[in-house]
């Protein structure tokens, strides 16, 4: 079965260096056999969390939008691109309010334990962050990590690889860094490689401990 | 000299925890004489995200026409912000980090235009104040929120140094934080104490 690839573009300016780094990484993941989409928020109507913690009850989010859809289908890919820029430190308020809206699994996994993640799943589903920022400092995308975290342990994704590249504003733009669009464009390819391996190890597996038992 | 004090209540949720906390704080700043304070629910206050286009860097203003123009010189205007936001995912609540990405004019200002953000001689007396709630009580389930709050600051003209931050975690039902043993006491005396701070920078 081939492996299905989404990406999230978080940025609110279309077709800018984090999109365009997403675009290499999911033509790698295409040129590697991959089924890919792309999602940009920008694109999509949906509201932030009220914060009103009915989901902790019921499971389910009271606001019935497109946000819901989207984590519908996060449910159902191997690998998961979430993309936003760096703004004022952390990801785009577009990209937290989807974040903010996985509450409802979050509730579901340790509040009412319906939803179950197991180690193995994990290991198959595999999340990337693609980012980029103006400034140089290196530490300039830890604020988005622990964000990019919680959605990845919300989805049940391994948090497999960041795809990164700062000081934009002196390069001028991504296409004019020297690494990181080919950077990405590989990585795409290898996510793609190494899910299609650990999918083979299962068709496999049952019948290496029948011959096991034999 | 009445000291003008601005709040964004940033919680989605009304009275909750942040917003409970932020008004222990502005309760006590009330208290003094020749205080003025106005209390921006952030629910109401109709912010839209940055569009991430730049204009601002050339035009000296956002090209979105939403609340922010209000709120654009009220930030100005104010010797005193306080900002407040519960902690979802880690981070602000995505209606705060709107909030804080829409100051990006004021770092467009400040940053490549190089024009002033509030006159020389309101410089240095300006203070601002972080608020922040978590439902986890892990210690550092505040660390990716304050660099963007940081920002948030420098950019209107008030430093590192400036900033006062009350920030209390393992409170998540609502009115959990009324049975904290130490946050009503630590918001009140922080609210006394950043106006007595602001009020000793004036008379300077």
């Amino acid at each position: 079965m081939t492996i299905t690839v989404l990406g999230i573009s978080g940025s609110p300016h279309r077709h800018g260096n984090t999109e365009t780094l997403l675009d290499s990484f999911l033509d790698g993941a295409k040129a590697a056999g991959a089924t890919v989409e792309k999602v940009v928020l920008k694109d999509l109507t949906y509201s932030p969390c009220r914060g009103c913690n009915a989901c902790h009850k019921t499971g389910e989010c009271v606001v019935r939008d497109d946000a819901i859809t989207l984590f519908n289908k996060v449910l159902n890919v191997d690998c998961l691109a979430v993309a936003s820029p760096i703004y004022t430190m952390g990801i785009t308020a577009e990209l937290k309010g989807l974040i903010d809206r996985g509450q409802y699994l979050w509730a579901r996994k340790f509040i009412l334990k319906t939803l179950f993640f197991s180690d193995d799943h994990i290991r198959r589903h595999k999340g990337l962050f693609i980012s980029t920022a103006g400034q140089s400092w290196d530490h300039v995308f830890d604020g988005a990590f622990p964000m990019i975290t919680a959605i990845f342990n919300g989805t049940g994704f391994e948090y497999y690889d960041n795809i990164i590249a700062n000081n934009m504003d002196e390069y001028k733009g991504i296409k004019n860094h020297p690494t990181a669009l080919k950077e990405a464009f590989l990585k795409g390819q290898k996510v793609v490689a190494v899910l299609e391996k650990l999918k083979d190890e299962r068709l496999v597996q049952p019948v290496a401990e029948k011959t096991q038992k034999n | 000299m009445t000291i003008k004090v601005l709040a964004f209540a940033g919680s989605p949720r009304r009275n909750g925890n942040s917003e409970t906390l932020l008004d222990w704080v502005l309760a006590s700043m009330g208290g003094e004489p020749e205080v003025a304070i106005e209390k921006v629910p952030l629910t109401e206050a109709n912010i839209n995200p940055c569009r991430g286009c730049n204009a601002c860097e050339k035009l000296n203003k956002c090209v979105q026409r939403d609340g922010m123009d209000i709120y654009h010189d009220k930030i100005i205007g104010a010797d005193i912000i306080l900002l407040s936001s519960p902690i979802f995912c880690m981070g602000l609540a995505s209606q705060v980090k709107a909030l804080v990405d829409r100051a990006q004019v004021f770092r467009s200002r400040k940053y490549v235009l190089r024009l002033p953000i509030v006159p020389p001689e309101r410089k240095g007396k300006r203070l601002g104040v972080f608020l922040a709630t978590a439902g986890q009580n892990w210690d550092y389930v505040f660390d990716a929120a304050v660099p963007s709050v940081k920002c948030f600051f420098h950019v209107i003209d008030i430093k590192d140094e400036d900033i006062s931050y009350l920030m209390i975690n393992g409170v998540d039902e609502m009115g959990a934080i009324g049975h904290h043993p130490t946050a009503k006491t630590d918001a009140e005396k922080l609210g006394r104490s950043v106006i007595a701070e602001l009020k000793k920078r004036l008379a300077a």
